[in-house]
C-alpha cells in the first residue's frame, strides 16, 4: 500500500495500463504483443544512440538513420567480400563506425557546437543528404539483402505460430539500455558525460575535458548505430533512403520520452510498437499505424506539458 | 577601278567565302552522327541496364556501318526519377544537343512531367516506359509519339487471359479467391483498383501495407489476414525492397498459399539465389530463359554479357536494345530524318525483339502507335525466371502448389 500511496494518480493509471494491456493482449491477440515487442524493440534500439548524442552533446543528429543505412551497407559488403554474417559484421562495424564518428565529429560537429541550433540542424541534415547520395552513387538505388535462413525461424504454440528471431531487437534494446545506464552511472567517463550533458560550463570548471567527452559520446553513438545497421540488415533490405524514416521515428521517441531519458525511449518504443501492431491487426486499418504513432506522441507531449503547468 | 567597283568586288568575294564556308558546314552537318536523345533514371537498375543495352545496340549498328552511311550517337541524360529533371533533360537534348529522336523512359510520373516539353518540340519520340493510362490520355492525337510498353489496362487484360489459359491448360490450378496486398502509395493502390475490375469473377480481398521504400517493412499483419482468408492466389504489389522480407515473414508465420505472386516493377538482382524464391510467380515482359526459345534474345544476352560482364536482370535491358533498333531500322527505311517520312517508317515497324515477340505499332484505346500489348506470367524456378505463359514462349511447366521453404 505504501507504493500505491506514493504514486500519483496518473502514475498509477500508467502502471495499471502497462500491466493490464499486455495481459489483455496475451489472452486476446497474443501475436500482437509478440510482434509489437519485436517491432518496438527495433524502434527503441535504433533510437538509443540518437538519444545519447542529444542528451550529452545536445545536437539533433538528422543523419542518424543514414549512419545506420551505411552500417547496413558495410555489413552487406562484408558478407560479399569476407563472407561475414551481418551479426558477425557488427564487430568490425563498431570499429569502422567509431572511426567514422570521430572523423565526422572533428571535421564538422565540433565546429558547429557554438553555432545556433538551426545551423546545427542544417549541418546534420546536409550530412544525411551526403550519406544518401553517396550510397546512391556507390551502390545505386537497388535494394540489397542477404538471404539468411535463421531470420524466419519460428515456433508454434497451438494454433499460434510466430517468428522468434525478431526478438533480437527486443533483447538488443534492453541490453543496450542496461549497458548505457551502467556506463553513464558507474564509470568515471560516463559520469563525466552526464555532467557535460547537464551543464557543460560547470563540467569544464571542475576539470572535465568537455570536447573530448563530446568526441567520445559522438563516436560511441555512431559506432552503435553503425553496428545496429548490420542487425537491421538481417531482416530488412538496404537502399540509400532506408535510414531516413528511422531518424524521424527515433527523434519522435526521444521527444516523447524526454531528453536524456534512456529508459523512457525503450518503454516508449515498446509501447508504440504494440500500439502499431494492435492497429494493424484489424484488417484494413494498417494505414492508421502511423497516425497512432504520432497521436500517441502528441498526447504524451501534451500530457507532459499539462503536468508541468499544473505542478 | 573606281572605289564603287572595288567595294562591289569585295562584296562578291565576301559572299563567295560565305557560300564556301557555309557549304562546308552543311556538308559536315550532313555527315555528322544521327543523334538519339535518351532520358532514363540511371541510379535505378532499369535505367542503368536500359542505357547499357541502348549503347550496345548503337555500337552494333555503328560497327555494321551505321544508318544511311552515318554513325548513331546516343546522348543519355539522367532524370534521377524526378519529373522536373526529366523535363529539363528534354529541353537540354532538344536545344543543346539538337537530337533527332527522343527515346528512353521508365516512370509514368516522370514522363507526365516531360510531356509538356516533348509537345513543345514535337520531335519523333519512341518511348519504352510509362505504363500508366494517364500518360496515354496525355498523348492522344500526337502522331509523332510511339509507345512500346503495354499500358496498365493492357497488362491487366493480359493477366486475365494468362490465368484463364493456365487454369484451362492445368486443371489442378483453380483460382476462386485472391488476396491482394498492395503498397499504400499510388502505384499499389491503382494496381489493386485496376485488378478488381479485371478479375471481377474472383472473390477479391485487398489490404494495403507500408512498403520498405517508405519506411515500412513489417508485413506480418497483412500476411496473417491473408492467411485467415485462405486464398487460392496471394499477390503482393510493392517494390523490390519488399521482395525478400515478405517471403521471409510469410515463411515465419507459415503462410503458403497455392499461388504466391509478386508484382514489383523490378526484382532484386539476387532474389533468385534465395531458396524462398522457388515457386514464386512473377509478372514481366521478359525473362532470361526466353533466350532458350528466341535466337534474338540469345544474341542480346550473349552480347550484353560479353560487353558488360554482368547479366541483364531487368526487362528494361532488352527494351532499351529494342528501342534503338526500332528507331534505327525506321530511319533506314525512311532514308531520311524527315519527320513525316520517319513516322511512316515507324508505323511499318516489324521487329523481332529480344523480348520474344515481334514489335509492331497498332492502335490502343486512345493512341495510334502502341507497341507491345502483352505481359508474361513467369515463375522463379531453381534461381531463374521461367516463362509459364504465353505458351508459345513457355520455358517450363508451372510448379504448383507453392510450398514455401
Amino acid at each position: 500500500m505504501t507504493l500505491f500511496r506514493t504514486l500519483r494518480r496518473w502514475q498509477l493509471l500508467l502502471l495499471l495500463a502497462s500491466l493490464g494491456v499486455p495481459i489483455v493482449l496475451m489472452l486476446w491477440k497474443p501475436y500482437v504483443l509478440i510482434e509489437g515487442l519485436q517491432r518496438g524493440g527495433l524502434y527503441a534500439v535504433i533510437a538509443l544512440p540518437m538519444a545519447l548524442i542529444l542528451g550529452v552533446v545536445g545536437i539533433i543528429n538528422l543523419a542518424h538513420g543514414e549512419f545506420m543505412m551505411l552500417g547496413a551497407y558495410f555489413a552487406y559488403w562484408m558478407g560479399v567480400y569476407a563472407g561475414l554474417d551481418p551479426l558477425v559484421a557488427m564487430i568490425p562495424a563498431v570499429v569502422a563506425f567509431a572511426l567514422l564518428g570521430a572523423i565526422t565529429y572533428v571535421l564538422t560537429i565540433r565546429r558547429a557546437l557554438k553555432a545556433p541550433e538551426l545551423n546545427q540542424l542544417l549541418l546534420t541534415f546536409g550530412m544525411a543528404m551526403v550519406g544518401t547520395e553517396f550510397a546512391n552513387l556507390m551502390w545505386t538505388s537497388q535494394p540489397l539483402k542477404p538471404h539468411l535462413s535463421y531470420v524466419y525461424s519460428s515456433v508454434a504454440l497451438g494454433k499460434l505460430r510466430f517468428g522468434t528471431y525478431a526478438f533480437i531487437y527486443t533483447a538488443a534494446a534492453i541490453v543496450l539500455l542496461v549497458l548505457l545506464q551502467l556506463f553513464l552511472r558507474k564509470t568515471r567517463l560516463g559520469r563525466a558525460a552526464l555532467a557535460v550533458g547537464q551543464n557543460p560550463r560547470g563540467a569544464r570548471l571542475v576539470g572535465i575535458d568537455v570536447n573530448r567527452t563530446y568526441l567520445l559520446i559522438f563516436s560511441v553513438s555512431i559506432a552503435l548505430v553503425g553496428a545496429l545497421g548490420a542487425m537491421f540488415l538481417t531482416r530488412h533490405s538496404v537502399f540509400p533512403s532506408a535510414g531516413s524514416p528511422f531518424t524521424m521515428k527515433s527523434f519522435c521517441l526521444i521527444a516523447m520520452a524526454g531528453i536524456g531519458n534512456l529508459p523512457g525511449v525503450v518503454w516508449g518504443g515498446f509501447g508504440l510498437g504494440i500500439a502499431e501492431a494492435l492497429v494493424s491487426s484489424f484488417r484494413g486499418y494498417g494505414g492508421w499505424a502511423d497516425v497512432v504513432f504520432f497521436a500517441v506522441l502528441v498526447a504524451v507531449i501534451m500530457g507532459k506539458s499539462y503536468r508541468r503547468q499544473t505542478a | 577601278m573606281s572605289l564603287k567597283g572595288k567595294a562591289m568586288g569585295l562584296r562578291v568575294w565576301a559572299l563567295a567565302i560565305l557560300v564556301v564556308v557555309g557549304a562546308g558546314f552543311l556538308v559536315a552537318a550532313e555527315e555528322g552522327p544521327i543523334k538519339l536523345g535518351a532520358v532514363l533514371p540511371l541510379a535505378d537498375i532499369t535505367g542503368a541496364q536500359g542505357s547499357k543495352a541502348m549503347q550496345l545496340a548503337v555500337d552494333e549498328i555503328n560497327a555494321a556501318g551505321g544508318v544511311l552511311g552515318r554513325q548513331l550517337e546516343l546522348i543519355i541524360v539522367d532524370d534521377e526519377s524526378k519529373a522536373e529533371k526529366g523535363a529539363a533533360a528534354i529541353d537540354k537534348l532538344a536545344t543543346v544537343d539538337n537530337v533527332d529522336v527522343f527515346i528512353g523512359g521508365m516512370s509514368s510520373g516522370v514522363h507526365l512531367g516531360e510531356l509538356p516539353a516533348l509537345k513543345k518540340y514535337e520531335r519523333v519520340t519512341v518511348w519504352i516506359g510509362a505504363a500508366s493510362s494517364l500518360v496515354e490520355q496525355a498523348v492522344v492525337g500526337l502522331d509523332w509519339y510511339f509507345h512500346i510498353h503495354p499500358w496498365d489496362y493492357l497488362q491487366g487484360a493480359s493477366y486475365v487471359e494468362g490465368w484463364a489459359a493456365l487454369q484451362a491448360e492445368y486443371p489442378l490450378i483453380k483460382i476462386h479467391k485472391a488476396f491482394w496486398a498492395y503498397e499504400e502509395g499510388a502505384f499499389g493502390t491503382s494496381s489493386y483498383q485496376g485488378s478488381l475490375v479485371a478479375f471481377s469473377n474472383w472473390e477479391n480481398v485487398g489490404e494495403s501495407f507500408k512498403s520498405a521504400l517508405l519506411g515500412g517493412g513489417d508485413y506480418r499483419a497483412v500476411l496473417r489476414h491473408a492467411q485467415e482468408f485462405d486464398p487460392d492466389l496471394f499477390i503482393w504489389v510493392g517494390y523490390a525492397a519488399d521482395a525478400l522480407p515478405i517471403m521471409e515473414q510469410a515463411a515465419e508465420i507459415g503462410f503458403t498459399p497455392p499461388l504466391f505472386v509478386g508484382s514489383p516493377p523490378g526484382w532484386p538482382a539476387d532474389f533468385g539465389t534465395s531458396p524462398l524464391a522457388d515457386g514464386v510467380i512473377a509478372y514481366g515482359m521478359w525473362a532470361p530463359s526466353i533466350k532458350d526459345v528466341s535466337p534474338v534474345s540469345q544474341h542480346f544476352w550473349d552480347a550484353y554479357i560479353a560487353k558488360y560482364n554482368e547479366q541483364p536482370a531487368t526487362y528494361f535491358a532488352p527494351l532499351g536494345y529494342t528501342n534503338i533498333y526500332v528507331v534505327a531500322e525506321a530511319i533506314a527505311r525512311a532514308g531520311t530524318l524527315d519527320k513525316e517520312a520517319l513516322i511512316t517508317a515507324l508505323e511499318a515497324t516489324n521487329y523481332a525483339s529480344p523480348l520474344g515477340e515481334t514489335l509492331t505499332f497498332t492502335p490502343s484505346n486512345l493512341i495510334q502507335h502502341q507497341g507491345f500489348r502483352n505481359q508474361k506470367i513467369l515463375q522463379w524456378q531453381n534461381g531463374a525466371q521461367q516463362v509459364l505463359w504465353p505458351f508459345e514462349y513457355a520455358t517450363a511447366l508451372p510448379a504448383y502448389p507453392f510450398t514455401g521453404p
